[in-house]
């Protein structure tokens, strides 16, 4: 009777199953349907709205119509000022302006795929040759070497903040917006190669070592190897380490508030999401919106990599 | 095609010596099979030939080349796995040809060989399949096209057959021997079964613990084994090994005594004479083969009889029966047909040809035939 549970066991099964899935959904679903709700409809605890509101989703999209604040009689007469500056003049009436802009999702979304999509492209790529080397090279100092790389991972972000920050001043990649991005594509690369090498070092020795032998008898060299029999073989892991380092860069909010603070035509979505909820637009619906369509690439992606997960492609070349 | 040279070849891992001074020729055009127990280094050596295991001391050529130094993809030799180890992400038809792409051969020249070889080794119905979608002989046989379409100097075989049932492994040795037939390639071919080692092989090796106990033809290996070693090694079912004294009236083994055939004789005196002309004990070898039921046999001079041995155990096997049965103090084997029709615990009587009886030093366990 092993393994087969009575009625009640089921029961409880279920209930606890349910039970969890609720509590990790619970939030998002609260998001969504934040999201979705006018502002008179807040208080209604019910999780699904008594009216849709699709301005939030619009307005961020930039597909709402741009409404025009109205500049209140009292500002405009103290526009009418003579001897006012136009930079004092903008500075006035910015407020006012600055609505349609108040969450660029476009552009935020936009710098955030860039610069995740390059950074775990850099990350695959290094992951890639360094799992190799661990997997299938012996050389001097390759224990100290690897184990080094995985203690990058034991260290808290906060810590390396400021030294990190202080380096990338120091080598001049912090005065200037493009230096910033690649200070923080280096960050990016780094904090995921630990856990991208462990991953793909892993599943490189799976894959039979006669595989190699026999590409050696065939005439290729070792990176021939690599790119022959390794790689091909390597997809749903690769495609699933891309997809790691992607959405840990693509999450990370502490870096990129400190390297493009001051930039911000560089915003990161979760930057952008930082910067809406302080701000004066600060608004229920407005803010549970940008939640969403930041987090619907990563929900996309995740769905792609656990397809990926399954089924191995070395199946059938060599007799275990 | 090319002949290979191995002098004096040396594998250490750390401080573990797995091959010993391996010298070795392996002649253009030849089947030379390495066969030995489990960890004798007969893979080793095959992996040193290869390039894919660095040779410690020791000079290996291909041909007139030395290539100790030389890179597998650059020694021109093919390979069969023991596991097949097929590219699993291609298609039959990509594995068989990869070598030959990446060798930058003609298209044209790679779409006949590609045929040829799928002809030859009837895998044509399967060109487009994955390999895991192939039985494991259809792997197999993939395995062995990918190295035949090769315009390779050497044929390097890994216990290809090891893994494939009894039936198949039969059939693929036929294969085998036909693709020797047909290129007529330089094949060094390593296995642990000696029947593959006798049906294939132009020259046999015959290895342990990375010493080789003796290189020959296959059936003078059978019919002349150097040591107790490959004497019940070669040969299925194996040589009974029977303890025996050697004096000047013959070998006794239990009541019986065997007179030293007239061959032998230099050999046995010289033995005797060693040990100061005292009875000295004695290692008798006789294959199951050549015992024969004295109801059916005929005498040659050199025959002797054996009588009332105990039959314990009956096998029959169809054609053949084997019978163990008692003789002296230990029991031994015989391979007889079936007119043969006795008893387990009855008595048979049993004729050998003395001219096939061995005899070896119980010490260093050499033949005395060929010690002399």
């Amino acid at each position: 009777m092993l393994g087969r549970r009575g009625l009640w066991g089921n029961l409880t099964l279920t209930v606890a199953v349910v039970l969890l899935l609720l509590f990790c959904l619970f939030p998002f679903v609260q998001i969504l349907s934040t999201s979705l709700k006018y502002q008179a409809d807040w208080g209604n605890p019910s999780l699904i709205p008594t009216q849709f509101n699709w301005d939030a989703y619009l307005e961020l999209l930039g597909w709402g119509e741009t409404e025009e604040l109205a500049i209140p009689p009292s500002i405009e007469r103290l526009l009418d000022r003579p001897g006012l500056t136009d930079a004092q003049r903008e500075r006035i009436l910015a407020p006012y302006r600055e609505t349609a802009d108040i969450f660029p999702f476009p552009r935020y979304f936009l710098n955030t795929i860039l610069l995740a999509g390059v950074a775990a492209l850099i990350a695959l790529a290094l992951a890639v040759f360094g799992a190799y080397a661990f997997s299938r090279v012996r050389f001097t100092g390759q224990a100290i070497i690897q184990r080094s790389i995985l203690f990058v991972y034991m260290v808290g972000g906060v810590l390396l903040m400021v030294p990190l920050y202080q380096i990338a001043v120091g080598v001049g990649l912090a005065a200037t917006p493009w230096g910033s991005v690649v200070a923080l594509v280096l960050i990016y690369v780094i904090q995921t190669l630990p856990v991208s090498l462990y991953m793909l070092g892993n599943y490189f020795r799976t894959i039979p070592y006669s595989l190699e032998e026999a590409a050696a008898i065939d005439g290729c060299t070792r990176i021939e190897t690599i790119f022959q029999v390794i790689i091909p073989l390597s997809i749903p892991m690769l495609v699933t380490v891309y997809i790691y380092a992607f959405i840990i860069a693509w999450n990370e909010f502490l870096f990129a508030s400190v390297f493009l603070r001051q930039y911000d035509d560089l915003y990161t979505l979760p930057l952008g999401l930082q910067t809406l909820f302080v701000s004066k637009n600060a608004i229920w619906d407005r803010i549970m919106a940008a939640s969403i369509l930041t987090l619907l690439p990563v929900l996309v992606l995740f769905t792609f990599a656990m397809r990926n997960l399954t089924g191995g492609l070395a199946a059938g070349g060599v007799k275990e | 095609m090319a002949s290979v040279t191995l002098e004096n070849v040396i594998k250490r891992y750390g401080d573990l010596q797995a091959v010993h001074g391996v010298d070795l020729e392996i002649r253009d055009g030849e089947f030379m099979v390495l066969v030995g127990p489990s960890g004798c280094g007969k893979s080793t050596t095959l992996r040193m030939i290869a390039g894919l295991e660095a040779i410690s001391e020791g000079t290996c050529r291909i041909g007139d080349r030395v290539v100790n130094d030389v890179p597998p993809q650059r020694r021109n030799i093919a390979m069969v796995f023991q596991n097949y180890a097929l590219y699993p992400h291609k298609s039959v038809r990509e594995n068989i040809v990869f070598g030959l792409k990446r060798a930058k051969t003609e298209p044209a020249e790679i779409h006949k060989r590609l045929a040829e070889a799928a002809r030859m080794l009837r895998l044509e119905p399967y060109l487009d399949r994955k390999p895991a979608a192939l039985s494991g002989g259809q792997r197999q046989r993939v395995a062995m096209g990918r190295a035949i379409v090769r315009d390779a100097d050497v044929f390097l075989f890994d216990e290809p057959l090891s893994n494939l049932d009894a039936k198949l492994r039969h059939d693929m040795r036929t294969e085998i021997r036909r693709i020797h037939k047909n290129y007529g390639t330089t094949s060094i071919y390593v296995t642990h079964d000696q029947v593959e080692a006798m049906t294939l092989a132009d020259r046999v090796v015959v290895m342990r613990d990375g010493w080789i106990e003796q290189v020959g033809r296959p059936m003078d290996i059978y019919l002349h084994p150097a040591n107790l070693f490959t004497a019940t090694f070669i040969g299925a079912p194996s040589m009974n090994i029977l303890d025996g004294t050697l004096d000047a009236d013959g070998v006794h083994l239990g009541s019986h005594t065997l007179p030293v055939p007239p061959a032998k004789q230099a050999v046995a005196a010289a033995a005797l004479e060693a040990g100061g002309g005292r009875a000295r004990p004695i290692k008798i070898g006789i294959r199951p083969d050549f015992f024969e039921d004295c109801a059916f046999a005929t005498m040659g001079p050199n025959s002797v009889r054996l009588d009332g041995l105990r039959v314990e155990i009956v096998e029959p096997l169809g054609f053949d029966r084997e019978i163990t049965f008692h003789i002296g103090e230990s029991s031994a084997m015989a391979r007889l047909d079936l007119r043969s029709d006795i008893a387990e615990d009855s008595t048979i009587d049993l004729c050998v040809d003395l001219e096939r009886v061995h005899f070896f030093d119980p010490d260093s366990g050499k033949n005395l035939e060929l010690v002399a």
